[in-house]
């Protein structure tokens, strides 16, 4: 264990500790990447691809090509990496916000054509880098910067459900999931399966990932256990919901 | 050692199950960890970690259990449980 102390190899050692705020989600889902960049032998063939929002703070996170884009650009941006090295795994890494409302139009398109891209999104429910406005995702009476009474559904709508509408349009082969970094295991199972779908060039891969973030839910670490498991996991239900032998919701 | 790496130079506590290694340099404090460990082990830190508050600290090692959950849950990977091996009978 000694060679890597307690990081993932493909953690670039000189960029951490890493620039994510204390008890922040997106060093969670990273660390699960970081792993299976080592398990899957992908240091050589990992295209990191992440967006604007916190994600970028990872643009030197890891030992492996890596590019940072526009907001809600980094899927058409790893779409274009990937048509132009096929033999390349490209992985385009966002939040929420950039998902969902600016890029979504990027992410439908990705899905009807059944680009062969795995997209990961890290749902914190709200823009947090720019100080925790309200966001596609922000639950219903769920206080934000721009919602201090609370997210009026009225107004501003339900959240939105993207595993929930990418399966709904995804083609044949493609793999869409929703995880959790409260369930770090079932996590890395649902990442692995979505690199593997890649690999074997079935076309999309999804996944959303429940996040965490502390300093714009203004939580301490209890409140943001609870959080995430009670009032998130009761409106985005974890699970696989497209792809080659899923694990059905609820098992 | 170059001075780089001497920020991730670990802290090892023996329990009776496994050993607890933690990097001081790489733990912001943000108590995940103490909130999930299901024996109660970690505590707050005396002395101040990076980011100026206390980190977490195996403060009851005897009651470690080695399950790996503060591992699995800490964002900044600053934490490693090595399980010690069963003594064959
Ligand atoms: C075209 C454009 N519009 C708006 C912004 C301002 N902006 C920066 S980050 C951000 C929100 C990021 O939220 P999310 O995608 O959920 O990522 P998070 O920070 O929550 O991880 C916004 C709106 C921008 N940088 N570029
Ligand atoms: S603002 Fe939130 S999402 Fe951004 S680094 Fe901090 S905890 Fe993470
Ligand atoms: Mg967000």
């Amino acid at each position: 264990m000694d060679k890597g102390g307690t990081m993932p190899l493909s953690w670039h050692r000189e960029s951490k500790p890493h620039k994510f705020c204390p008890g922040c989600g997106h060093g969670l889902v990273l660390k699960v990447l970081g792993e299976l960049i080592d398990e899957m032998d992908l240091r050589e063939r990992l295209l990191f691809g992440c967006d604007i929002g916190c994600s970028l703070l990872a643009w030197n996170f890891f030992n492996v090509d890596s590019v940072q884009t526009h907001h809600g650009r980094t899927t058409p941006v790893m779409v274009g990496l990937k048509r132009g090295k096929p033999d390349m795994v490209a992985l385009a890494y966002m939040g929420d916000g950039a998902a969902y409302a600016i890029g979504s139009q990027h992410l439908v398109n990705a899905a009807y054509r059944n680009e062969n891209i795995f997209i990961l999104v890290v749902n914190n429910t709200v823009y947090a880098m720019t100080g925790g406005q309200m966001s596609p995702t922000t639950l219903a009476g769920q206080k934000t910067e721009t919602s201090p009474y609370g997210r009026d559904t009225e107004l501003a709508g339900q959240p939105t459900r993207g595993a929930e509408m990418m399966a709904a349009i995804a083609a044949e082969g493609a793999y869409v999931a929703r995880g959790s970094v409260a369930r770090m295991i079932q996590l890395k199972k649902f990442m692995k399966k979505a690199l593997e779908n890649q690999l074997a060039g079935r076309g999309l891969s999804f996944l959303e990932a429940l996040s965490t973030c502390p300093t714009n839910w203004r939580t301490n670490a209890r409140e943001t256990w609870r959080f995430l498991e009670e009032d998130m996991a009761a409106y985005y239900p974890l699970g696989e919901l497209s792809g080659p032998g899923k694990e059905v919701r609820g098992s | 050692m170059s001075s780089k790496e001497s920020r991730f130079r670990l802290l090892k506590h023996e329990g009776v199950k496994g050993t607890f290694i933690i990097c001081p340099g790489l733990c912001k404090g943000c108590g995940l960890c103490l909130e999930r460990c299901p024996h109660d082990v970690i505590d707050w830190s005396e002395e101040l970690g990076i980011y100026g508050t206390p980190r977490a600290a195996p403060a009851r090692m005897d009651d470690c259990i080695a399950c790996g959950i503060c591992q699995l849950v800490c964002p900044d990977s600053a934490i490693l449980i090595q399980k010690k091996q069963k003594k064959k009978a």
